[in-house]
């Protein structure tokens, strides 16, 4: 039996356990406004309600979790950012309640050439190498922001100034995180919270600053600014070295040929590509600009993991 | 049938129905409305309407207005409240309001289609 808001809530998150904590985040929010609301309304209507009775009577009208927590499901199972499907389903499925037959799942098998070359069509993989190279530019603006918050909050905790600013530094890592999250979400495809979470309104600023202080997920985002920017250097390094070959060897017959360039110098001698190995440079330049898609696309996939780890709550 | 059996399968029919039509309700909600909205005014101003009783339940269109928009139909503001937690304030969009009208058809035909099939074994 369900009496108190808190309980209501926590039911929603054991009947979400097992789903994307994005979307886990996104149905407590909502379900906090609704009983927020609906609470404060029904208290003015009539303060003598105790709070059983008038969550009793929101469960009738906004349904119990275990109804909720299905309706997300299935909604997400249409929604999501070039939705892993697959994986929604089966948690679809293994809700027995649902009255929906099983969606059926065709894994699509290609050969091995089509998904090999295909990858230049695949948005995910194009929206991985925008993602990558722009973790160069903006973990230097992280990191200088985290670094600088830091200090700054360090040094200024003994004035009288200190704590508020650190809260309100704190509070625009919070911000940063959730940014982060939406450029994953648009650009690599991994379903991220649209919402922030819901922090007390009527704590005072001792009681949130102490919240925000002992929130997990505060120092874990900002861990994650801090180390966007070696990850950073590390991407564009790997990725612009990695061009900078391929697009060598496509132009090596041009360089050998038309403008005498050697492949390279070794003690005063010139080396240049035998003409018939030339046909192989180009063609293993064409197929390592295809690999270094694949290779993007997994290096984007694993930062958006990383991303959600530090930066999304999990479903407690 | 016994009656625990009998409402456990009506339940279930009526939810399966109020999947189909929560966007549509929800749609035609906010174009009368004519002003942003927030999720707790709208799930009001649906209850208002109702007369027999709940028949959808609120909690359960909260994801459909994420997923329309989603699908550009509505689009959403946050704006803090004072008391409570932010809002997410939501409006039709143009697109919206031609695939509303749409809707209006698809929805007529097939209640006409319906009550033709039911009438007719009556």
């Amino acid at each position: 039996m369900i009496t108190s808001k808190k309980a209501y809530i926590n039911h929603l998150k054991k009947a979400l356990s097992g789903c994307d904590r994005a979307i886990v985040q996104d149905a407590i929010a909502d379900a906090e406004e609704y009983l927020f609301d609906t609470l404060k309304s029904m208290e003015k209507e009539d303060p003598e309600i105790d709070e059983p009775e008038a969550i009793r009577k929101i469960i009738e009208t906004y349904g119990t979790p275990e109804e909720v927590a299905l309706a997300y499901k299935r909604i997400e199972l249409n929604t999501s950012p070039y939705g892993d499907k697959a994986k929604d389903s089966q948690i679809i499925s293994e809700n027995k309640e649902d009255p929906s037959p099983q969606i059926p799942i065709q894994k699509a098998k290609r050969k091995w050439y089509k998904s090999f070359f295909g990858i230049m069509a695949q948005p995910r993989a194009w929206g991985s190498l925008l993602y990558l190279l722009l973790l160069l530019p903006l973990g230097i603006i992280y990191f200088t922001w985290a670094i600088t918050g830091i200090s700054l909050s360090v040094g200024l905790i003994v004035l009288i100034v200190g704590l508020p600013f650190m809260w309100l530094f704190l509070l625009s890592v919070r911000g940063l995180a959730l940014m982060e999250g939406k450029l994953v979400e648009a650009l690599v495809g991994i379903r991220m919270p649209r919402r922030q979470v819901f922090s007390n309104k009527s704590l005072n600023f001792w009681g949130r600053l102490k919240n925000q202080l002992g929130d997990k997920y505060t120092w874990l985002s900002l861990i994650y600014l801090i180390i966007c920017l070696p990850l950073g250097i590390f991407y564009s390094s790997i990725i612009i070295s990695l061009v900078a070959v391929s697009l060598y060897l496509i132009a090596t017959p041009v360089l050998n040929l038309v403008f005498h360039w050697p492949l390279f110098i070794d003690s005063g001698f010139l080396y240049y590509l035998p003409v018939w190995l030339m046909p192989f440079a180009v063609i293993a330049g064409i197929l390592l600009i295809f690999g270094i898609m694949h290779l993007v696309k997994v290096l984007g996939t694993l930062q958006g993991r990383l991303a959600k780890v530090m930066l999304v709550r999990p479903n407690r | 049938m016994d009656s625990e059996r009998q409402f456990e399968v009506d339940k279930k029919f009526q939810k399966e129905l109020n999947a189909g039509t929560g966007a549509l309700l929800l749609l035609s909600t906010l174009k009368k409305s004519g002003k942003p909205l927030y999720g707790y005014q709208i799930a009001k101003l649906i209850e208002g309407s109702h007369e027999k009783g709940q028949v959808i339940k609120l909690g359960t269109l909260y994801p459909v207005l994420r997923s329309l928009e989603d699908n550009r139909l509505l689009s959403s503001e946050v704006e803090p409240s004072v008391s409570g937690p932010p809002r997410r304030y939501y409006q039709i969009t143009e697109e919206g309001k031609k695939t509303l009208k749409r809707w209006i058809g698809i929805w007529s035909y097939t209640k006409d289609f319906l009550d033709k099939t039911i009438m007719e074994g009556k």
